[in-house]
């Protein structure tokens, strides 16, 4: 059998990051290609690439037409290729009706008005496709999550009237936000539409994967690294391939690492809040850092923005210092001493317009008072003090924030928590959109807080990242803990942590 | 070196240069403008408008607005003209404690029930301007030349030949400064207004900031009132009219970004004596009075499409 749609040698580069490094890949008529890998093998990039959201800088795609220029979503529909939407796309103020024809309103006018019968009629025809029976002017919002994902496929099928042979439709999570019979629906659906269209589907979960595809390609760190058929296809045989490089304990400089402190700095008891995460408990002791690991949608971001304040939890403890807090917003969090480090470092880790060393004293603007008013002379001893400790490029405080690198910026996010007097840092994936050089400047300065005492939350971007820095490991998986680690009484393997993640 | 970055390296000095430039343009047409007696005027006229336009900086400095500026001037003017009768210097906080009541009622509103300040302030103000008109009656209240003298010489009086209005106005650029410059609220709101999300994470009392701006800008609005009815000896419910267009214009003209995080109440005094010298100016050439409007309008539109870079905005509601 051939391919109707195909990517050779494709490779997409942002800044530093090959994120798509010589991809090939293909899709066969009738066929459910899977795509596996962890958070950042580059699976999000190349279904981008093959929707015309991102460009390839390397390698072709073509079709059974020819090579193929994406240079919009628009231009994907055109070739045959439709999506359906992680975060989902519908507008949720208008009909399902509408939404289903959003742009393609044309073929139902009549004598300039739209036509409101026929697109009833014709979009009632979409949703038997996907037997979704629900009257088409119903306003979406209406729906529940699984209604809407349907609506989008059964948009996306809409394509099949315009391209008769080859239409593939890529699956982008399609279940994280679905309920198990819900999900069984769904597959239900894929397999009986296999007889006229093709699928690309991205899961996080394995075991999603090997049920619903003939096929599928493992990929890590930008590359294809196999290939297996659903007979072939073992849990065993995809974690092996899913692993990355061996660790390098210099490169994180573990060497720094320090006794750590026998007082609990934090500690969770039961933590829970409904649909993201439940029963989480765990403690940090000073100078400790607790890695969590899990993939998108598993409740490790939800448990950091809580403990940062933003997400109050509505089951369960926080202590402080072996006191009870409860962490009602982000300026209660900051007065209990935790300091967060998040992953929008642009839009919630620095104030972008203001200086580095306004940044830099922002969260303890109070300290710098002198007789009653707050100093700039105060602030800048302060800001070029942590300039030249952390190496701050340029070495010039009174630059906006946004003219920093993304590793200076990251220093920057650190300084300013130290400078409050922060003991316990909750860091969202701290080297994200760091230069490679960079990271290493980066993981040093975490060792350092560490050995200073001060208790340390990690998620990391990689299971790598996470096994090298962390003293203490918890796997997450389905909002629940499911597996706990000591770096020092057994290590762990990656595949140990992968088992208990997908 | 060309034109783009120069404009870029001394954008500060901008609004400066353009009130300068202005004064010169009314000056060639009507040279007597540029006597210290003009001058002085200019400055005292301005007075009141600076008041009320530096309350609203440190609202539009969060990125937000308060349209109640002109209805709480008037309000307070009453207030303060009904209640010099009765108990004299009480009077002063009266004034001001009737304008940060406004503020505070606009900010909570604003936070509580998540309207935005734009609507939460033009509702309270459009409270504020009926209970003027039950107040005072639907007429003005006099303010006696006895007690004018007595508790209001420090507003209309002079000190070594210059106008007490002016250095009232100075006063208030120093504690508008102090605000801004040298305290925890002043670095907060600069935050919040660059950005809100940025803010929060660090720690910033979010809500607690912006009601702080609402009641600050109606206890500037207070005393504007207050500094208004002595000028003109009675507070009236339409002793404001006409002015809070001129008082944003004030603010936007002077450089501080319509959409919050730049800015300061020093530019919002260069706008201010902008938004007099035009005004005067345009007397003193002949422009029609009810043409005035035309010309604070087009000025809001010019200056704030200049201080904001566009080319990044995605979205424009």
């Amino acid at each position: 059998m051939t391919n109707i749609l195909s990517v050779s040698n494709v490779s997409k580069v942002f800044g530093a990051v090959r994120a798509l490094d010589g991809v090939s890949f293909g899709v066969m008529a009738n066929e459910v290609v899977g795509l596996i890998g962890e958070n950042g093998a580059g699976k999000s990039t190349l279904l981008k690439v093959l929707n015309g959201v991102y460009q390839p800088d390397e390698g072709v795609i073509t079709n059974a037409a020819g090579s193929l220029t994406l240079r919009s979503p628009l231009d994907a529909e055109h070739a045959g290729i439709g999506m359906v939407h992680q975060e989902q796309s519908l507008l949720l103020n208008i009909s399902v009706a509408e939404n289903l024809y959003l742009g393609r309103e044309s073929q139902f006018i009549r004598y300039g008005k739209i036509n409101w019968k026929a697109m009833h009629g014709a979009a009632r025809r979409q949703l038997e496709k996907v037997k979704l029976s629900i009257p088409p002017a119903t306003r979406t919002e209406l729906l529940s999550f699984a209604q809407r994902q349907m609506v989008e496929l059964a948009k996306a099928l809409i394509l099949e009237e315009e391209h008769e042979d080859g239409l593939v439709i890529l699956l982008d999570e399609p279940t994280s936000v679905l309920e198990n019979d819900e999900i069984k629906i769904l597959f239900d659906r894929v397999r009986t539409l296999r007889d006229r269209v093709s699928f690309v589907f991205v899961s996080h979960r394995l075991d999603e994967v090997m049920e619903l595809s003939d096929r599928m390609y493992v990929m890590r760190d930008g590359k294809v690294v196999g290939q297996m058929t659903q007979e072939e296809a073992t849990t065993a045989k995809a974690h092996e391939m899913m692993v990355g490089r061996n660790l390098d304990h210099d490169y994180y400089s573990s060497d720094k690492r320090k006794d750590i402190g026998s007082d609990t700095a934090l500690s969770v008891e039961d933590l829970s809040r409904p649909g993201e995460f439940s029963d989480v408990s765990f403690d940090i002791k000073q100078g400790e850092i607790l890695g969590i690991c899990g993939v998108i949608g598993s409740g490790r971001e939800s448990v950091m923005r809580c403990i940062a304040g933003l997400a109050p939890p509505q089951a369960g403890t926080i202590s402080v210092g072996g006191r009870i807090k409860t962490l009602k917003s982000p300026s209660k969090a900051v007065n209990t001493g935790i300091g967060y480090v998040p992953q929008e470092r642009r839009v919630e880790g620095l104030v972008m317009q203001l200086s580095v060393m306004e940044n830099i004293s922002l969260p303890s603007i109070g300290q710098f008072k002198k007789f009653g008013l707050i100093s700039t002379t105060l602030q800048k001893t302060a800001a070029a003090k942590w300039v030249k400790r952390l190496s701050i490029r340029p070495p010039d405080y009174s630059l906006p924030a946004s003219s920093l690198s993304g590793g200076n910026q990251q220093k920057v996010v650190l300084a300013k928590w130290i400078q409050a007097g922060a003991g316990i840092l909750v860091l969202d994936h701290p080297t994200r959109g760091v230069d490679v050089g960079a990271k290493q400047e980066v993981y040093e300065l975490i060792r350092e807080l560490a050995a200073q005492g001060i208790a340390i939350l990690l998620t990391a971007d990689t299971l790598e990242e996470s096994l090298g820095l962390s003293d203490k490991i918890i796997v997450m998986r389905d909002q629940k803990i499911t597996a706990r680690f000591s770096m020092q009484e057994d290590e762990p393997k990656q595949v140990d942590i992968i088992r208990s993640m997908v | 070196m060309n034109f783009r970055k120069l404009v870029q390296r001394h954008r500060g000095l901008i609004p400066f240069m353009t009130l300068i430039i202005l004064v010169l343009l009314v000056g060639i047409n009507a040279p007597v403008f540029l006597t210290v007696g003009s001058i002085l005027t200019t400055m005292t006229d301005t007075a009141t408008l600076f008041i009320m336009a530096a309350g609203i900086t440190f609202v539009i400095m969060l990125g937000g607005i308060d349209l109640s500026g002109q209805s709480t001037v008037a309000l307070a003017s009453i207030v303060c003209s009904m209640s010099v009768v009765h108990w004299g210097y009480a009077a002063i906080p009266l004034a001001i404690l009737t304008g940060m009541v406004v503020g505070l009622i606009s900010g909570l509103v604003h936070v509580h029930f998540k309207l935005p300040s734009f609507i939460a302030t033009l509702a309270v103000g459009s409270v504020a301007a009926s209970a003027a008109l039950l107040l005072s009656g639907e007429r003005s209240v006099p303010i006696s030349a006895e007690n004018r003298d007595t508790y209001f010489f420090w507003i209309v009086g002079e000190t070594l030949g210059i106008p007490n209005q002016i250095i009232v106005g100075f006063v208030v650029l120093l504690v508008s400064l102090c605000i801004e410059r040298f305290t925890k609220f002043g670095y907060w709101s600069r935050a919040v207004g660059s950005g809100e999300p940025a803010a929060l994470a660090i720690g910033v009392p979010i809500t607690q900031v912006k009601v702080t701006a609402l009641v600050l800008s109606g206890a500037f609005a207070g005393f504007a009132g207050l500094v208004l009815g002595a000028r003109l000896g009675s507070g009236s419910p339409t002793i404001a009219n006409e002015t809070l267009l001129p008082a944003i214009a004030a603010i936007v003209v002077g450089g501080t970004a319509i959409t919050g995080g730049t800015g300061s109440v020093i530019y919002t005094l260069i706008g201010a004596l902008m938004i007099s010298v035009v005004r005067i100016g345009m007397t003193f050439i002949g422009v029609d009075i009810f043409a005035q409007q035309i010309v604070f309008g087009v000025l809001i539109v010019i200056a704030a499409a200049a201080t904001i870079d566009r080319s990044k905005l995605s979205i424009v509601k």
